[in-house]
């Protein structure tokens, strides 16, 4: 594991942890936002994340430009949505995710804006953790229902749209608003960040 | 005297409080098992803590006892029924969570994260996510406080009408100061010696006593008893 | 124990030295001042010192620089640990740690201590700095003098032959920087040799050797403590140096604390008690009462609620209990809010516009007289480039356009010239006067007692014992 992280020096990981901590916080933010409509909300929180984090994320990789910094945010983001209670998938999920979108990135060597747009919507999908249990919860209640005598046949009808529906359009929607955030990000990063010269 | 967890036997509790949730243990070990996480924020002098947390999780299992069973057929009912029997199932991780959260030190989860022989590479970023955090909070009312003084985004529903603009306004700043954070706190870092090669040590010492395996194994058996049921 | 040889350095994509020709030496258990205008190159030279340039500020280095036996350049930072300890400016960013005993824990945690050998250090250096109540805080709870010693002990920690101290005080009170002051005083008895860059100096002189002053990057002149003490003040101020001695400001101080406010009140506060929330309010203001056209210091020690008065002043926070009158009438939070506007202490959080230009634009009242302000202010040549490219002095600047075109009658500035050095004190004193000619009422909190006595036209200063 040190090996492959070799060339990240200590003010790296120092940038990786201020900018972990940021996107943590957005996502906490996003998370309250989302608890304002309740049911949908949940389903909609990895989208609205990624809506507004783009820029944290865009400037830590043009910040770093190497391998291991995307990864390791993936992994301190599960560690700490696993410490803070969590799903335990949610750490999977952000684990996965994160060196997915590292070396998609890495494959544009961090300056492709195209494949730093793609690596920023694969980030994104690490935070369908949150939301997992969702889907493990729904089959729990409906075994609750089923246990109190509820006919199987109305459950069925009442469920089927939360069912295919709602993971479907929160996948999608995870897609479209990660595209319009990282491009936001991007638009920022030309904007502010490179021309006050902090990042090339 | 109050009770101290080690960090590793948390760190067992939440995979265990995940566990139930992954396997639909049922409402009786579920709740058995939450009894004595919440149990735990008593012994930890975290009473206020407790009290809030048990309050809110008995009485979602109270709903879900005695209301869920007459709600009908009204689709909205059942829809909010969903929600407080969600919320309920998640409970057990996010009380084990809180307890994990609010009686760790830094120190203690460093510590417990060198015993468990993770590379610095990751110890490093949790350490300094954990003391950015409150800067965070800081930074943003200072700027919420700066917008206001110019009349940005200023009064109720403005974040909203102006939504692209106002995350702008609070991202740049934000992101600006993060950065120079970033880099001055690498520069007193990098002479306090954290690039040194080596092993780096701990003034927190952590030491397994026999509760921190006896109260994790308590906190097992529901789990266990609904296995054995099943078997 | 520090040997420079025609030591240059220039930052990576800077297009000149930021340190040309620098030959000096310091011997072993000297305290030495490098003094100089902002951005005279002292800085620079403390990263030669303590390891951080030219590998963490990368640059090109020629000639020799070298420390504690380390050559600028040769050793890694690491091997700089053990020997050189640093302390900064900004208290609020050189900690790593969330609680004062882990963040002197932290060195020797790094090289590897046992913890119990751990513990009996961070217990002897709290015995020998008396720093007991301060152990097992919160960082954020801290106030910011309280924050330095903290880092200043937490420098000593793995028991270093140089310390190198960057501008430490700029955020401090008199009564820290004296607690500073004495901390230093250890370390020299103690044989350590200091290294100390600074605008201040009033406070260092009985402990100060020798002086190197720095200009444009050279070594422009180096003094003995006596020859130091016998220059002409005036010939100080032509270098752009702050005062030796701060007695005759002190007195000016006094002289201008019985002051009253000397016209028609435009602002009044009647038995108004600070706080941020009903719960904990955190004191009860004497009335008082400030005219249009005057400029008052409000000057105490640090984490006294100066801060949240200036918050709670300019309608950013509600009192908790207590009027708030302007010209006369109550004005609620959100009137006072259009009415005033605050210079913070750290202008980076209000800087928000991609060109200085639309920077000083946003929210301006009179956009029509923007090339003039930027004109005055010197800011006219920079009017298309990113406030956050600019220097701290420059941001500044930026703010204070902006908040001349907001047109607000009253203007409050939060420690306006701290870490400034004398020319750029004046310049901030100048605009506070020319402000006042305008007839606006200015608000200056500050530990700056050059400014409180040469700029300010009466002081408000609070003690613990009599609330004000």
């Amino acid at each position: 594991m040190n090996q492959k992280f070799n060339k990240l020096t200590v003010p790296d990981l120092i940038s990786v942890g201020v900018f972990t901590a940021l996107y943590f916080v957005l996502v906490t933010v996003a998370t309250f936002a989302c608890a304002l409509l309740p049911g949908v909300g949940n389903i909609l929180l990895p989208a609205v994340a990624a809506l507004i984090s783009g820029s944290v994320y865009m400037l830590l990789a043009a910040k770093l430009q190497k391998f291991g910094g995307i990864t390791i945010m993936g992994l301190v983001m599960g560690l700490f949505f696993f410490v803070s209670g969590h799903f335990v998938l949610s750490f999977a999920a952000n684990i996965i995710c994160g060196v997915a979108a590292d070396l998609v990135a890495a494959a544009g060597k961090y300056r492709s804006k195209k494949l730093l747009l793609a690596s920023y919507v694969v980030f994104s999908y690490g935070l369908t953790g949150p939301i997992l249990p969702l889907w493990f919860m729904k089959s729990a209640y409906i075994a609750n229902l089923t246990a109190r005598g509820k006919d199987a046949a109305y459950i069925d009808t009442l469920f089927a749209p939360i069912n295919s529906g709602s993971f479907v359009v929160s996948i999608l929607a995870i897609l479209i608003c990660a595209l319009v955030g990282g491009f936001f990000g991007q638009k920022m990063l030309k904007k502010h960040f490179e021309k006050a010269g902090i990042v090339a | 005297m109050t009770f101290r967890m080690d960090p590793r036997a948390k760190l067992y509790l939440l995979l265990l409080a995940n566990l139930m949730l992954l396997f639909h243990v049922g409402t009786g070990a579920e709740a058995a098992a939450t009894a004595l996480c919440l149990l735990l924020f008593f012994l930890s002098g975290k009473a206020r803590a407790g009290v809030r947390l048990s309050v809110l999780y008995f009485g979602l299992l109270a709903v879900d006892l005695f209301v869920v069973p007459r709600v009908g057929e009204s689709v909205l009912l059942n829809l909010l029924s969903l929600v407080s029997v969600g919320v309920r199932m998640m409970l057990p991780c996010i009380i084990t969570g809180a307890y994990a959260f609010s009686t760790t030190t830094v120190g203690e989860l460093t510590a417990a994260l060198r015993r468990m022989h993770l590379p610095e590479s990751i110890i490093i970023p949790c350490a300094v996510v954990v003391r950015f955090f409150p800067t965070v909070g800081e930074d943003y009312r200072h700027i919420r406080a700066a917008m206001a003084l110019r009349g940005i985004a200023a009064g109720r529903g403005a974040l909203l009408r102006h939504p692209v603009q106002s995350l702008e306004y609070i991202l740049m700043p934000l992101l600006m100061n993060s950065n120079n954070v970033a880099q001055d706190l690498s520069a007193a870092a990098l002479t306090k010696g954290i690039g040194l090669p080596g092993r780096h040590t701990c003034m927190t010492e952590l030491r397994l006593t026999a509760w921190d395996f006896l109260y994790p194994a308590l906190c097992t058996l529901p789990l266990l008893w609904k296995v054995v049921t099943l078997l | 124990m520090i040997e420079a040889e025609n030591a240059s350095f220039t930052y990576q994509s800077a297009p000149s030295p930021a340190l040309q020709d620098v030959t000096l030496t310091v011997q072993p258990g000297e305290c030495v001042v490098l003094c100089g205008r902002s951005g005279c190159g002292k800085t620079t030279f403390t990263h030669l010192l303590n390891g951080l340039s030219p590998e963490f500020y990368p640059g090109t280095l020629t000639g020799r620089c070298t420390a504690a036996g380390l050559a600028a350049g040769e050793a890694a930072i690491e091997a700089y640990v053990p020997q050189v300890g640093s302390v900064f400016q900004n208290p609020k960013t050189q900690y790593f740690n969330v609680d004062t005993t882990a963040e002197l824990a932290f060195p020797c945690e790094n090289a590897g201590m046992e913890p119990q050998a751990i513990r009996r250090r961070v217990d002897e250096v709290v015995e020998q700095f008396r720093l007991g109540p301060l152990m097992d805080r919160s960082v954020f709870k801290l106030s910011g003098g309280e924050k330095q010693r903290v880092a200043f002990a937490a420098a000593c920690m793995l028991g270093p032959r140089l310390l190198v101290l960057d501008e430490p005080t700029s955020n401090l009170d008199a009564a820290a920087i004296a607690q500073l002051h004495d901390m230093i005083a250890v370390m020299k008895r103690q044989g350590v040799t200091v290294v100390l860059a600074e605008h201040r100096l009033a406070w260092i002189t009985d402990l100060a050797d020798r002086y190197f002053f720095f200009a444009a990057g050279r070594l422009a002149a180096q003094w003995s403590a006596a020859e130091f003490a016998a220059l002409p003040a005036d010939t100080l101020a032509g270098y752009g140096l702050r005062a030796r001695t701060l007695d005759d400001c002190r007195a000016g101080i006094r002289a201008k604390q019985s002051a009253r406010c000397p016209g028609t009140p435009v602002l009044t506060l009647e038995g108004v008690t600070l706080g941020c929330d009903k719960k904990h309010p955190l004191r009860t203001l004497p009335d008082m009462s400030f005219a249009a056209g005057e400029i008052v210091g409000l000057m105490g020690r640090n984490g006294i609620g100066k801060s949240t008065m200036a918050r709670t002043l300019c309608g950013l926070l509600e009192p908790v209990s207590g009027k708030i009158c302007r010209n006369g009438r109550p004005a609620n939070a959100s009137e006072r809010l259009r009415s005033s506007f605050l210079v913070m202490q750290d202008v980076n959080y209000q800087l928000f516009s991609d060109s200085v230009r639309e920077e000083v634009l946003l929210g301006a009242a009179h956009p029509e007289r923007c090339d003039a302000v930027l004109q005055a202010l010197g800011l006219d040549g920079l009017a298309d480039r990113h406030p956050m490219s600019l220097s701290g002095g420059q941001k500044q600047r930026v703010v204070v356009a902006a908040a001349m075109l907001s047109d607000k009658p009253l203007i409050l500035l939060d420690e306006p010239t701290s870490g400034l050095d004398l020319g750029s004190m004046q310049q901030v004193g100048q605009l506070l006067q020319e402000w006042k000619a305008q007839g606006k009422t200015l608000l200056v909190i500050t530990h700056d007692e050059e400014l409180a006595a040469n700029w300010c036209d009466r002081v408000i200063r609070w003690d613990d014992t009599e609330g004000v």
